[in-house]
């Protein structure tokens, strides 16, 4: 049998994406490049994420990899956005390198999110 | 053995015949020996591979001796197209074809334009059909060979091959079909049609893998120049010791094919029917094809706002296809379905679910539920849906 293109985390983030949907009086964040579109919601205060959201157009690691970003990134500083980077979760995901563009798209929506809760107001 | 998977996907492939497997494995023990041979053993190979033969040219109402044996239709397909043109090459170096065509035959066109041939690459109608007036007003005074598929492996659309076939008779364009998704499947009398040379391969109608033929009429002008050289085998068109197992079992797919085909037919109509039923209402869905005039084991739709590969995620355990399965690791949209006119990401929403002997009612009724809910999941995760 030929590999599985899908590693057992992506199956798993993508079969129960518990962060899909949106969040009220969230800080959110929009971003449409290379075929793939992600919409990412944020709950914060005094500088920590309370909850994390997203929705998605994309393929299956574009998915898991939001909702692998939502799970871990919910109860951190918000100042630690800034260090999330595609390809530690491309590794942690095994997503093929062909697909670097459509992680990185995920890499802007959440500096763009990082930067609105920065510019906006406190929501809580 | 419990089934760990749905299997929607024999326009890929097919199981191989149990009756087929017996026969194959008999011919291993008793018909093993070099075809070629004239001893004892080598004769009884070679009547194994005429008695197939036999039953192939029953199916395709032709004489055996027009069939030449080959590794599948791909090989077919090339050196019906690449031989064809070569054999006329000193007649003109004009050849047409359609963009829709599988890669095994635009592959080889694209590689005959490279060494100086001049290819008209004719477009479908939305439905994926090709209006024969349109053929006949891309041929040329030096136009001399035209490749039409019978079955579009992709949405099911089927050909006038009829129509197409006869104006090359009157222009003498040689005329090859690619029928990989045709023969065993829909009746095709050879006798009849106005075809010259016509591609096929056993593992599309219950046989094994690895095996095909290329029908070559009977005709004056109709011949291919050889891909292969060494030893004499088949007229020297195709030489090569013949695998007497495999086609034996291809004889045999040949013979069950014949005698199932109205069966078939009839199961194939009815399941899709269900299939289409079940999924019709899911909104913005379309077929790419032609329900009406398409092969009945094929439907294969669309919907806008979900991404094809997710979609082929959440469809487990579907064993389906986007696109082409022979071409399924592309991420390209498919040509077949930009030439009917699909936008691409409607191209890469797309789903082909074939269907078979095997296919049970309860199983396309899985899959059009499946389905549904699928397409519901996936665009209530998208952006721009409603909360």
């Amino acid at each position: 049998m030929s590999a599985d293109p899908y590693s057992s985390l992506v199956r798993q983030y993508f079969a129960a994406a518990a962060h899909a949907g949106d969040l009220n009086d969230a800080e959110t964040a929009d971003v449409e490049e290379q075929g793939v579109r992600i919409r990412l919601a944020a709950t914060h205060v005094n500088g920590k994420i309370l909850a994390l959201a997203f929705r998605a157009w994309g393929c299956p690691h574009v998915i898991a990899a939001c909702e692998g970003f939502c799970a871990e990134f919910e109860g951190k500083p918000v100042a630690s956005l800034g260090e999330f980077r595609a390809a530690d979760i491309m590794q942690k995901l095994s997503v093929p390198v062909e697909k670097t563009g459509r992680i990185l798209v995920l890499e802007d929506a959440v500096r763009s999110l990082g930067q609105r809760i920065c510019d906006g107001p406190v929501s809580q | 053995m419990a089934r760990d998977f749905i299997y929607l996907d024999f326009a890929a492939s097919t199981p191989v015949d149990p009756r087929v497997s017996e026969r194959i494995v008999e011919c291993q023990q008793a018909g093993f020996a070099n075809p070629s041979s004239n001893h004892v053993a080598g004769r009884r190979s070679r009547a194994a591979i005429d008695h197939a033969a036999e039953q192939l040219a029953s199916l395709l109402h032709v004489e055996p001796k027009t069939l030449i044996w080959t590794s599948g239709a791909t090989e077919s397909d090339n050196l019906a197209i690449a031989g064809g043109a070569r054999f006329r090459a000193n007649r003109g170096r004009h050849l047409v074809t359609m963009v829709t065509e599988h890669k095994a035959v635009t592959d080889v066109f694209r590689r005959l334009q490279s060494e100086g041939f001049d290819v008209t690459w004719l477009t479908p109608d939305k439905k994926g059909r090709l209006d024969p007036a349109t053929f006949m007003a891309a041929l040329r005074d030096d136009t001399q060979l035209a490749s039409i598929m019978f079955v579009n492996n992709e949405t099911g659309v089927v050909q006038d091959i009829d129509a197409i076939g006869s104006i090359c008779r009157e222009r003498d364009v040689l005329f090859h079909v690619d029928a990989a998704q045709a023969v065993g499947k829909l009746p095709i009398d050879l006798s009849r049609l106005p075809v010259d040379l016509l591609s096929l391969t056993g593992h599309k109608f219950y046989g094994p893998k690895g095996i095909g033929a290329l029908y070559v009429a009977d005709r004056s002008g109709c011949h291919v120049e050889p891909l292969f050289f060494g030893g004499g085998q088949q007229r020297q068109i195709r030489p090569g010791t013949l695998p007497s197992d495999l086609i034996a079992g291809l004889g045999l797919a040949a013979e069950i094919a014949e005698s199932s085909m109205a069966s078939d037919l009839r199961h194939l109509g009815t399941l899709r029917h269900i299939l289409w039923t079940g999924i019709a209402d899911v909104e913005g869905v379309l077929v790419n094809g032609d329900l009406e005039t398409g092969f009945p084991g094929i439907l294969n739709v669309s919907v806008d706002n979900v991404e094809g590969e997710s979609l082929m995620l959440e469809l487990e355990p579907l064993c389906v296809a986007t696109g082409s399965a022979c071409n399924s690791t592309s991420q390209d949209a498919s040509p077949v379905l930009r030439a009917l006119g699909r936008s691409d990401l409607l191209a890469q929403s797309a789903i082909r679910f074939s269907l078979g002997r095997q296919t049970r009612q309860e199983d396309v009724e899985f899959a059009a539920r499946r389905y549904t809910k699928a397409v519901a999941r996936l665009r209530a995760m998208a952006p721009g849906a409603a909360a």
